[in-house]
């Protein structure tokens, strides 16, 4: 799956990024908190959150996630969008919630990372 | 694309290395109604021609179209074969191809072996110009995947014992800075060579221990030592310490107030996912002096491979 | 849709509260980790999916008549979030699974994180 193609399953805004098509994304992680994306999320990721604080980016950063989409209609804070567009990291916001947002991934064919290989 | 680079390549690379091996051949004796579903079959424009297994001339579609103009009668392919063939060996190097193809105005060569003049591959300009850029691909790969440049420079030290320091000051309580210390730590070690699972988990642990730093306490210093065989990080704050190290050990064990945990972190895992992404993981803490971590990482034995 | 068909399909393990796994029904799912977040926008008959294991999930759970708790990840919970879960009969499960394919199990199982309009 493309970062297009996770777009439209979400029916998510673009808010930073260009091109998602050809972005691949191998995994879905969703998690709220930063030391969870640390310890389950892997290299190549897409982000589900609900926080929108710019230690997000950092976080996705390090752990190299490949972007994020923010789910239940949240909206990130300027510094946020401005350390993405820093680092090049796609931005995507969503009205689904967390639990809906994952289900419909995942039922859409994305992996979770303990299916996946590192 | 590098020409220098190129021009250095014609002269070492074989013609060997980018013929076709797998050829296509016809017997002398077959005859040229079979050479029509060759050609065709096989999208090809010319066909070495073998007579006990020796190389005794080439059929190319002219000699093919020539024969349908005429008489089409049906004959012996060596009736109509072309008996000067221009070889070339396949120890020959590609230079020495490329001039060949501008002088004769051939398509393909037929390549043989120098000593018993055996037919072993066909070339065609095609073959020369693909082998070229797979060859640049790969070395273009190979010198984007040199793992650990480090190595080089500590390979030209002479001493004893040699390391490279890094050291970063961590803010207390200051939100919009945490983070940023890793974050450059990361780029550096990318820089530096390392390979990149390797930097992520150094990564990873030193930007846990960045955050509890901001978090728990005033403030503090990251300094990661670079070895030739392993990565050092010491983490260290003269802050509040941890009062019960087997406690703060424990996955989900935290005593983070709650706008921290809304932030996203201090939900007690900090700890749990350094001693994860590092080999080495030692913490020493007093109440009331403060924290020391120390965690390190092998540099595996084979730095130069790709992962 | 029953708690136990769900422990019993995905192979979760009950940490508090079982003899209420018969008589709770899940009628959606919500997941986040964040306490304000599920009390605020929560539904009753929610399963929650969660990695906080303190003892403030409890109460959120109880406040806002969750079905259950999931923690993924392989988190167990607190001491003292079992022997409150056990007082306010709350069912507190785990899974190793992470958030992602546990809720992706569910969805498939057909446990939904929006209301179902046509209902």
């Amino acid at each position: 799956m493309n970062l297009e193609d996770a777009r439209k399953v979400l029916d998510a805004e673009v808010i930073v990024g260009t091109n998602l098509e050809e972005i691949d994304v191998e995994m879905g992680c969703g998690a709220d908190l930063m030391s969870d994306v640390l310890a389950f999320g892997k290299k190549g990721s897409l982000l589900l959150t609900g926080l929108t604080n710019p230690q997000v980016v950092r976080t996705c950063e390090i752990a190299e996630i490949v972007g994020i989409c923010f789910v239940r209609g949240k909206r990130p804070p300027e510094e946020t969008i401005t350390m993405a567009r820093e680092h090049s990291l796609p931005l995507l916001a969503t009205r689904v919630p967390m639990f809906e947002s994952c289900g419909r991934l995942y039922y859409h064919g994305l992996k979770g990372c303990s299916e996946t290989k590192e | 694309m590098n020409v220098g680079k190129t021009q250095e390549m014609v002269y070492e690379m074989k013609v060997s290395a980018v013929m076709t091996r797998d050829v296509i051949t016809i017997g002398s004796k077959e005859r040229m109604s079979r050479l029509r579903s060759l050609l065709q079959g096989n999208r090809i424009s010319g066909v070495p021609v073998l007579e006990k297994g020796q190389l005794v001339g080439l059929i190319s579609i002219e000699d093919f179209i020539k024969w349908l103009a005429n008489d089409q009668e049906d004959c012996a392919i060596e009736e109509r074969m072309t008996r000067e063939v221009t070889t070339i060996y396949e120890d020959d190097p590609l230079v020495l191809a490329i001039r060949k193809f501008e002088s004769t105005s051939l398509g393909r060569f037929p390549v043989i072996t120098r000593d018993q003049k055996t037919l072993v591959g066909i070339l065609t300009k095609g073959d020369v110009i693909e082998g070229l850029l797979k060859k640049l691909e790969i070395d273009y790969q190979e010198q984007e995947a040199r793992h650990f440049p480090a190595r080089y420079l500590f390979d030209n030290i002479e001493a004893d014992d040699t390391s490279l320091q890094l050291r970063y000051n961590v803010k207390g309580q200051d939100f919009t800075q945490a983070g940023d210390s890793s974050t450059r730590l990361k780029r550096t070690l990318r820089r530096l060579g390392l390979r990149s699972d390797l930097v992520r988990r150094i990564a990873i642990a030193s930007y846990e221990a960045e955050m509890n730093l901001v978090i728990y306490t005033e403030g503090g210093r990251i300094r990661a030592e670079v070895e030739p065989a392993r990565v050092f990080v010491e983490i260290e704050d003269s802050g509040p310490g941890i009062a019960d190290l087997e406690k703060a050990l424990e996955p989900g064990y935290s005593t983070a107030p709650e706008w921290v945990r809304e932030m996203g972190f201090g939900a007690g895992m900090g700890l749990v996912n350094m001693k994860k992404s590092a080999d080495e993981f030692i913490i020493e803490s007093e109440p009331g002096r403060g924290t020391t971590l120390n965690v390190s990482f092998r540099i595996n034995e084979e730095p130069h491979e790709v992962n | 849709m029953k708690l136990t068909e769900l422990v019993e399909t995905l192979g979760l393990e009950v940490r508090s509260c079982s003899d209420n796994l018969f008589k709770k029904e899940v009628t959606g799912g919500y997941a986040s980790d964040l306490l304000s977040d599920v009390i605020g926008n929560s539904r009753s008959g929610d399963l929650w999916i969660t990695l906080q294991a303190h003892v403030n999930i409890v109460a959120v759970a109880s406040m806002k008549e969750l079905s259950g708790i999931i923690l993924t990840g392989g988190r167990e919970p607190d001491e003292d979030t079992i022997q409150k879960a056990e007082s306010e009969k709350i069912v507190i499960m785990v899974s190793k699974l992470p958030a992602f394919e546990l809720i992706g199990r569910l969805y498939d199982l057909g446990v939904r994180g929006v209301s179902n309009k046509t209902s």
